[in-house]
């Protein structure tokens, strides 16, 4: 990508009077402006935003029936495509087919586009030409306003064209000593969304900063909050299912929310830690039918791309009804949390976080507890990490060839585990050894993941194979869903081999360093055992 | 990365007017394209006003003394970057057989690109030569235009007889021929299109026609595609793309 520079017109004169003024002092060529109704789009997580690329839908308002999707990133079109006048795309399938699309659909997956911010801008392009009247650098200029007529702030925007940065040196020399240009980051979406006060973008990760001098009642109470915060912002958008992403993001932070009420013994009070386990086991567990249905039918392209043209064609009964059973699921999931239940146990847990006292009850008979809770949590955390790290080398290292598909299912929720700690308390370590100790899990993890889901997807297919079957399925669809299946069965097998190599590279010297540097351990038992093992 | 060269033996059957149109109408369609201008009368970095000059030459390039993505210049179009001619590159061939694993180095120069580009175009010299034949090795077709005339037909027979004799080097490439500067007023290109249609059913459908739209290109230093995009040979060359990304 080119070099880029974005400034803000600011200043009492008109903008455009200013842009003009300046546009005639570096000599820049300049087309026509025209004006534009521009609609923005992004996912909810904000992937475009943080990628710094923009896509829109464009109307000329002079030639209204002159709409375009346009993908923008520092100045350059990435991708463009004459669309339907009212057009607005929702899921990456519903963008233009071509290879510049395709890379804008890897970046979404399958987040929805919602409308982020709408403007009108009168826009102009201009270019800084050299002595043979070459483009140097492209030069934007954009006057927004809201729909309301509310003006944004004029933007110009300077792209060097590869090549010929040194050419463009003395234009930006020119930008930066004008005192009505300031350099800015922010885009005229990003304006508009300001002006109007968008909510911000769902967070993609947890964004944790913990205190590592704090204690175990003060870390996990920051930690169980900040998942509360993730399982609130992705509610609205799992009941109305916007997109299968806010089920699976809720999904995780009830998870981590239990692994972390898990790990809490001796932080939070028996009652309180088992009643809230509980509660949060039934929640976690009303979503996973729809989940199941959801991950189907996010497979279902792989499962076609996998048979011949001719089968994948036969496959679209089954779509049908993974389609219908994901709806079912998913009306019964939204009145599930819509719930009583859910709404007292949402209120409990609220009242619970909110609470400023200690957790718990020193003067109770739980005084070797409460210690546990006055202790740093770096320590505590620590242990816990230590724990679940030996139990998922001492139980990986007993599967083998021979060894039962439960062995690798029960391996996967030591993995679970022992990743749910690294991410929760992952920031009160030191963040190199963090990623030695992360990268080699997730990979591990990656494996067993497949193995186990290739393996529910067959029993399932199965399943819907017969129910088809009874409905007076063709032939040729039952055959394809054999086809499918075997092709699980293929998924399966190779996720069975790699699983050696994986967890060799995660039981590495390099891994276990890592591991007893978070730790600690250098001395423990555990690494004795295992220096024994090896 | 696909890469492609507009090859013939013959000079003038328009191979860098079709690079450079093809390129500009595979970029128009939001692929990421390079075009590298291999002849050194560099008329295709002409065409995109890009000044024919490349540090350190061609020597640095081949060397790896310079990287290739140190020479590219954009040009005035989204999505479509150069490297330009450089008067060193009529004695690539010398430079070539001074390397080691010659026929190998232009895709090796070509890797170090790879991750940004879809298509990568050469415009090469009319030969065939040590040049040649390394660009035979590095790209993945030849589109070679021909001209409805007897000689240029020759040309083509004598590049398959190449092709025939030497699989060592073209390997698995795709030899995709079609109809240049083709006049169908008249009466011998129509017979020898027609002739040559029926001997080789593997030419690209699309032709491109004799127009002066065309030579314009050299007046505005624009591709044709650019300048007139709704013209009869922008839509040949719109066409053709077509056909060719349909054979990759």
């Amino acid at each position: 990508m080119s070099e880029f520079h974005r400034f803000v017109v600011d200043g009492i004169i008109d903008p455009a009077v200013t842009l003009a003024a300046f546009a005639e002092q570096v000599g820049l060529s300049e087309n026509e402006a025209e004006e534009f109704d521009r609609r923005f789009f992004d996912t909810p997580d904000g992937r475009l935003h943080a990628d710094q690329s923009t896509l829109e839908v464009r109307n000329s308002v002079e030639f209204p029936l002159m709409c375009s999707l346009v993908w923008l990133k520092g100045g350059q079109v990435l991708a463009s495509a004459r669309v339907e006048s009212g057009f607005s795309p929702d899921f990456a399938g519903s963008l233009p087919a071509g290879p510049a699309f395709d890379r804008l659909r890897e970046l979404v997956e399958m987040r929805r586009f919602l409308p982020v911010a709408t403007v009108r801008s009168r826009l102009s392009t201009g270019g800084h030409l050299d002595a043979e009247e070459k483009t140097t650098a492209r030069v934007h200029i954009d006057l927004p306003s809201l729909p309301d007529g509310r003006s944004l702030p004029a933007l110009i925007e300077v792209r060097a064209v590869r090549g010929y940065e040194a050419e463009t040196a003395g234009l930006l020399r020119a930008m930066r000593a004008h005192e009505a240009f300031e350099p800015s980051d922010l885009s005229t979406a990003d304006f508009a969304r300001a002006m109007v006060g968008a909510s911000p973008y769902l967070p993609g990760k947890l964004s944790l900063q913990l205190d590592d001098r704090a204690s175990a009642d003060e870390v996990w109470r920051v930690v169980l909050r900040e998942l509360h915060e993730a399982m609130t912002a992705n509610f609205r958008g799992t009941v109305e299912d916007v997109d299968s992403e806010y089920l699976h993001d809720f999904r995780v932070a009830v998870r981590r929310t239990r692994s972390v009420l898990q790990e809490g013994r001796g932080v939070l009070t028996p009652a309180a830690r088992d009643h809230f386990r509980d509660g949060f086991k039934w929640l976690g567990d009303i979503t996973t039918p729809t989940r199941d249905a959801d991950v189907h039918l996010l497979d279902y392209p792989n499962m076609i791309a996998a048979l011949s043209p001719e089968y994948a064609e036969a496959l679209a009964p089954l779509h049908e009804l993974l389609l219908s059973r994901q709806r079912s699921c998913q009306a019964q999931l939204a009145l599930d949390l819509r719930s009583t239940r859910r709404a007292q146990l949402g209120a409990e847990w609220a009242e619970f976080l909110s609470g400023e006292g200690p957790w718990m009850d020193r003067s109770s008979g739980e005084s070797g507890d409460a210690a546990e809770a006055d202790r740093r949590a770096r320590d505590v955390a620590a242990e816990r990490i230590e724990r679940a790290h030996s139990r998922l080398v001492r139980d990986g290292r007993t599967i083998d060839g021979s060894s039962e598909p439960e062995a690798l299912h029960d391996l996967r929720k030591d993995a679970k585990r022992l990743r749910y700690l690294l991410e929760c308390f992952g920031s009160l370590f030191p963040a190199e050894d963090l990623s030695v100790a992360v990268k080699p899990l997730k990979s591990l993890q990656d494996v067993l993941g497949e193995f186990q889901d290739t393996e529910v997807q067959a029993h399932a297919l199965a399943q819907f194979g017969r129910q088809l079957d009874t409905e007076g399925a063709s032939t040729d669809t039952i055959l394809a869903m054999g086809g499918a299946i075997e092709q699980l069965s293929v998924r399966q097998s190779r996720a069975r081999r790699e699983f050696a190599a994986r967890f060799e590279s995660f039981d590495s010297r390099e891994v276990e360093h890592a591991y007893a540097s978070i730790t600690g351990t250098g001395t423990t038992k555990s690494k004795k055992r295992k220096k024994k093992n090896r | 990365m696909k890469i492609l060269a507009t090859y013939n033996i013959k000079g003038g059957v328009g191979k860098t007017a079709s690079a450079v149109n093809l390129a500009h109408v595979a970029a128009g369609r939001g692929n990421r394209v390079l075009l590298w201008d291999l002849d050194p009368q560099g008329a295709a970095t002409f065409y995109f006003r890009v000044k024919p000059k490349v540090k350190g030459g061609g020597e640095a390039l081949l060397s790896g003394r310079r990287e290739l993505a140190d020479v590219i210049k954009g040009s005035d179009y989204d999505n479509l970057d150069i490297v330009p001619a450089d008067f060193s590159y009529r004695h690539l061939d010398l430079m070539l057989d001074d390397a080691k694993k010659p026929l190998a180095r232009l895709r090796k120069v070509l890797s170090g690109v790879a991750d940004e580009y879809d298509y990568v175009f050469l415009d090469c010299a009319p030969s065939i030569s040590l040049t040649s034949e390394s660009v035979f090795r590095a790209a993945d077709a030849l589109l070679v235009p021909v001209i409805p005339t007897t000689l240029s037909i020759r040309t083509f027979d004598q590049l398959d007889a190449f092709v025939a004799e030497n699989p060592d080097i073209v390997r698995k490439l795709k030899i995709m021929g079609f109809f240049s500067m083709a006049d169908s007023r008249k009466r011998l290109h129509r017979e020898l299109m027609d002739e040559l249609r029926e001997q080789r059913p593997e030419l690209l459908p699309s032709q491109v026609p004799m127009d002066t739209d065309i030579e314009r290109m050299g007046v505005h230093r624009q591709p044709v595609t650019a300048m007139f995009p709704k013209s009869r040979p922008a839509r040949a060359y719109q066409s053709l793309w077509d056909d060719i990304v349909e054979r990759l």
